[in-house]
């Protein structure tokens, strides 16, 4: 055996043992370094997740007291039942503002589910209640009639809902001159005959939420925490769940 | 003279420089000591990003779970703005899409011509009753086309549409009547149904009283842009609540037109 032999062998053999220490030793262990670092990478971004929900729950809990009042404020618009004493009262109180003679009301097939415009509606549930009423009044008191009845519920400029009444969609309108006082030097007043359609909010459903869930639930945390964001949140919640 | 060799004798057989009586076991040991120290100094850094990372995660994970838990712990706050938002969004959306009908009544009292006098004004939206809702000034009468209109509102795209029936002094200003009625701001059609000289004998039930007996009885039908979409319909909102703005003002002005009212 020749020098460059033996040189060439211990150099194989150096190899071969460094190769199995570097394949059998430290490799696993990097590898195990490398899926460890994709872990914490993937913890990083569940921790983010979470402070991000954090975050948005928090700005939730501080826009409650807010919230809640909308919420009451929609509850006018669209009231959980029908609320047609409220509604005939309303209506009442509008037409004497316009010195228009509310005659009559009636209702059909209260409570369908609404459909058409209702299209949205349906999305949030809404349950539609025709109803139809007849009037006597002035051309221009009418006008100031529908104008009324448009107003309890808009919207302003800035894009809030803005709810004095029920929330009203006029579907069709019918005026004839009133009687046999029409013609020339008889009364200008004309009778009329509004369909419109009011909206219920869906059955299980309150003002602040469905029955036994959000609202509900919303007391939860400023109770058993007793960590309550404000004292109108807790009067808030007090309110929900008597 | 005798000839010396002065290599040494362990290098003159063509040996190696370095190999030395270790015949070159030296740099092996050297290099596989070298090796060692080398993986052993990579195993050890890869064994404490192991123990620093295992370290971090149960960190992580710790604080995860807190704030998961404090998040389920404030959810309910975060699902009543949601169903705040959802309702707000509906009613908004219910809002934009209703015709403005005190708007459009303001107009017929502005542009009616005042030699015309209008028996009855009938109009509906989406999918409403037919037009034979007309007669509807007994209760019984409304309460039938309520039921028959009430399984829609005013969906987003329906036409509106009115009916205006009544009588003028002369055809003439029935043209004239068409040609201001095509002023109604939204007007999308103005279509005259039937003008008939009322000694013609087609009176039917349309009073004729303020009409000189010999006076056309008309039928128009107009129909207005459809009710806008509802990505449309907050600028259109904007500009409906600019209009009734102007209507708060209007009853003085619109009182001019004398012979606009219904009779």
């Amino acid at each position: 055996m020749t020098g460059r032999d033996r040189i060439v062998i211990i150099v194989v053999v150096v190899a071969v043992i460094l190769a199995a220490g570097w394949l059998e030793v430290v490799s696993p262990e990097r590898k195990q370094a490398n899926e460890l670092s994709a872990q914490v990478t993937a913890a990083q971004a569940q921790l983010a997740s979470a402070e991000g929900q954090v975050a948005h729950a928090r700005a939730a809990q501080s826009q409650y007291a807010t919230a809640y009042a909308s919420m009451v404020s929609l509850g006018k618009a669209v009231p959980p039942s029908q609320e047609v004493p409220s509604l005939i009262y309303q209506l009442s109180r509008a037409t004497n503002q316009k010195n228009v003679n509310f005659d009559s009301i009636s209702s059909s097939s209260a409570g369908t589910s609404s459909s058409g415009s209702a299209d949205s509606a349906a999305s949030a549930g809404f349950s539609a209640l025709p109803f139809s009423f007849t009037f006597e009044g002035t051309y221009f008191n009418l006008e100031h009639l529908f104008s009324q009845l448009t107003d309890f519920a808009t919207l302003s400029r800035s894009g809030d809902v803005n709810v004095s009444g029920r929330l009203l969609t006029i579907q069709s309108v019918s005026l004839a001159p009133h009687g046999s006082e029409a013609g020339e030097g008889g009364s200008d007043k004309l009778s009329g005959s509004i369909a419109a359609t009011a909206y219920v909010l869906p059955a299980g459903q309150t003002v602040t939420g469905a029955t036994g869930t959000p609202a509900t639930a919303a007391a939860t945390p400023a109770a058993s925490t007793g960590a309550a964001p404000s004292s109108p949140t807790s009067a808030a919640v007090v309110k929900v769940n008597p | 003279m005798r000839a010396v060799n002065l290599i040494p004798a362990e290098q003159r057989s063509g040996q190696q420089i370095g190999a030395g009586r270790s015949q070159g076991g030296a740099y092996a040991v050297l290099l596989v000591i070298a090796g060692l120290a080398l993986m052993a100094y990579l195993y050890g850094s890869a064994d404490h990003q192991i123990a620093s990372r295992h370290t971090q995660i149960a960190s992580l994970t710790a604080q995860a779970r807190q704030e998961q838990s404090a998040a389920e712990r404030l959810a309910p706050y975060t699902s009543f703005i949601a169903l705040r938002e959802q309702r707000m969004q509906t009613v908004e959306t219910l809002i934009n899409s209703r015709f403005d009908w005190a708007h459009v009544f303001h107009e017929f009292g502005r542009v009616l011509p005042s030699g015309v006098s209008i028996s009855s004004l009938d109009g509906k939206v989406g999918a409403a009753s037919s037009s034979g809702g007309s007669s509807s000034s007994s209760s019984s009468g409304a309460g039938a086309g309520a039921g028959a209109s009430a399984s829609s509102a005013t969906p987003p795209g329906s036409v509106p549409t009115f009916t205006v029936a009544g009588c003028a002094t002369s055809q003439p200003t029935v043209a004239l009547l068409l040609q201001r009625l095509r002023l109604i701001d939204g007007a999308a059609s103005v279509t005259l149904q039937s003008s008939t000289a009322s000694g013609a004998g087609s009176g039917g039930g349309v009073s004729t009283g303020p009409c000189p007996a010999n006076g056309p009885v008309f039928s128009v039908e107009m129909t207005f842009d459809p009710l806008p979409s509802t990505a449309a319909a907050l600028s259109a909102a904007t500009k409906a609540g600019a209009k009734s703005a102007s209507n708060s003002v209007s009853p003085s002005s619109s009182s001019t037109s004398t012979g606009s009212g219904l009779q």
